[in-house]
């Protein structure tokens, strides 16, 4: 059977399957509405939003588990129409294993699919059903014949949940070398670290700490994203980095390369020396499950947001900025030192939300008018181990994604900061004169222009003007 | 910019480039692309995509092209920026392009084609 992606955001998921998975006096249905694009998984489907139909709209019919007026959807179609979306009727068996469509499923899905494509020509359509632990569909892809498919569903929250259409991974030999952090990591953390595909962009003091440490974890693959060449000033900071790298002018993306084959861990390394959003980097970074920035800008830490919010990918950022302090008290610290750790998960707060980003903080960033104006950061001051302990959090929130060792829950609520309900834990504040990593928190706005335009909106659908 | 206007000038491109005009909205944005365009002599590429940005905050359309296109000249355009748009990496440059609603998208692209004529 052909297998397709489904990609859910935090707090979406959640919904969706308390609606389905609710028990009445008949199946419950929801209608969602999907984006989609070519990522690692192949052909995916991204959920944007879902709508559920009002108890009085389902009706009694005879041999069917579940029936409703036809004008019940009409919401759904419209804003599909209006976004140029694809529509999917989603429904559950609550058993667990691989579930089946039924024939009365069959014959609701050769209705509704038709009728979705002539309304929303070129998106992709579908009926899915989710069982507790897998999901199959009737899917009609563009310009394709709707076909039954058996579906890879990841949802995002407090950690990455997959549901696998085909086979588990299986055990790995390697288990002595992770033995002492199997604690943590479990056996199954620990496949799925072997099969993890994660992006760092930026090698410069924290990037190098993060590369190296995922590589020691036991990520499978890692896409190393860095233009530049290393020079004397990288010395005193970037980890694996050596004399001989100075004198070679080596690219970055190199010296890190060999710095994780010596680990040996049998880390893959892609190299992509092209700068953020370049065509190549773009394309490498959609195929990743994980993308850690360690970039120095704002402008780069918005791109990859889009990128991350795009195509549902956990988003991890770092950075550090130390600045001198003008009149400093007597015997008072002479610096500050700053910076942060946000862990992005798509469907919770984005970095505009949080005011992290904003339009002004990115005109100041600016000499000029545009984005060719940028002011390179080049030559602020830089610390070996206030980047490391940026870093280490940082792995440590790529750990959690693929671990769930603090948690596994795929709603808001999973997210909360310390049992405060609106509040999602996430974005950490460094105080390194201190020496300390606070959780500030903070929560998705409902009036994001960001998230509601580019959250699971995929690769734009091209329409003939009419 | 008014939406007339931006339905204005969908009408006109379709017009001029015909089956290699597609559109699509995302948010406040419509962006339209049309497959093939024509650079001045010795442009490398001598042809290219070409996406226009209408934009409701915006006084006037923001043109883009594949990154890494060259001048006439063989150089690379000064001021120059690739941004993602609609998911896909487009360069947007900074050529100061005059625009008044009235004129005409035609004309405007004709002018932005013109630029890379020019040696900066």
């Amino acid at each position: 059977m052909t297998e397709a992606a489904l990609r859910v955001p935090v707090g979406l998921g959640h919904s969706l399957r308390e609606e389905v998975f609710r028990q009445g006096r008949h199946e419950y249905v929801a209608l969602g509405l999907v984006a989609s694009a070519t990522l690692a998984g192949g052909e995916t489907l991204l959920l944007r939003r879902i709508f559920t139909l009002p108890e009085d709209e389902y009706v009694d019919a005879p041999g069917h588990d579940g029936a409703w007026r036809g004008a019940a959807m009409i919401p759904a179609i419209e804003a599909a129409v209006d976004g140029g979306l694809g529509l999917v009727v989603f429904h559950a068996h609550a058993h667990d294993g691989p579930p089946r469509l039924s024939g009365d499923d069959r014959e609701s899905a050769g209705r509704l699919l038709p009728m979705f494509a002539a309304r929303v020509p070129g998106r992709p359509h579908g009926s899915v059903v989710l069982s507790r632990s897998h999901a199959a569909g009737l899917i009609a892809m563009p310009g394709a014949p709707a076909r039954e498919m058996t579906l890879d569903v990841r949802w995002l929250g407090a950690s990455i949940v997959d549901w696998r259409a085909g086979t588990e991974p299986r055990s790995s030999d390697s288990s002595l070398a992770f033995a002492r952090q199997r604690l943590v990591v479990h056996d199954r953390g620990q496949l799925t670290l072997g099969g993890a595909r994660v992006a760092v962009v930026g090698l410069g003091g924290g990037g190098s700490h993060v590369a190296q440490q995922l590589a020691h974890l036991g990520v499978g693959e890692l896409i190393l994203v860095d233009p530049d060449r290393v020079s004397r000033t990288d010395l005193h900071r970037l980890v694996g980095m050596m004399t001989l790298d100075v004198l070679l002018r080596q690219s970055k993306t190199r010296m890190i390369r060999r710095a994780i084959r010596r680990i040996g861990m049998g880390t893959r390394c892609e190299t992509v020396t092209e700068r953020i959003p370049g065509p190549v980097a773009l394309a490498a970074l959609a195929r990743t499950d994980v993308i850690v920035g360690c970039v120095d800008n704002l402008h780069a830490r918005a791109d990859l947001q889009e990128l991350a919010w795009r195509f549902l990918i956990p988003y991890v950022d770092v950075g550090v900025n130390i600045r001198a302090i003008k009149e400093p008290e007597p015997h008072g610290p002479r610096v500050a030192i700053g910076g942060n750790v946000l862990t992005l998960i798509p469907g919770g707060f984005c970095m505009w939300c949080s005011g992290f980003l904003s339009k002004e903080k990115l005109a100041t960033e600016l000499r000029g008018p545009d984005r060719s104006y940028f002011e390179n950061r080049e030559g602020e001051a830089q610390v070996v181990s206030l980047n490391g302990l940026v870093a280490s959090q940082a792995v440590t929130e790529v750990l959690q994604l693929f671990t769930g060792f603090g948690g596994t829950g795929v709603g808001l609520s999973d997210l909360a900061l310390d049992g405060r309900p609106g509040t999602q834990r996430g974005f950490r504040k460094l105080d390194g004169v201190r020496g300390t990593l606070e959780d500030w928190g903070a929560w998705r706005r409902p009036d994001c222009s960001f998230c509601n335009s580019t959250l699971a909106a995929g690769v734009v659908a091209w329409k003939t003007p009419r | 910019m008014t939406a007339e206007t931006i339905e204005q000038a969908i009408r006109d491109l379709v017009a001029a480039y015909g089956d290699g005009v597609r559109t699509a909205h995302e948010g406040i944005r419509t962006l339209v692309r049309v497959s093939d365009v024509e650079l001045p002599p010795g442009c490398q590429p001598s042809r290219t995509p070409m996406l226009i940005v209408f934009d409701r905050d915006q006084a006037k359309p923001i043109p883009h092209v594949q990154p890494e296109q060259l001048l006439a000249n063989g150089r690379a355009p000064r001021s120059t920026s690739t941004q993602i748009v609609g998911g896909e990496s487009w360069m947007q440059f900074s050529f100061n392009i005059p625009w008044a609603e009235g004129q005409g998208i035609i004309r405007f692209i004709a002018a932005a084609r013109q630029r890379f004529a020019q040696d900066d």
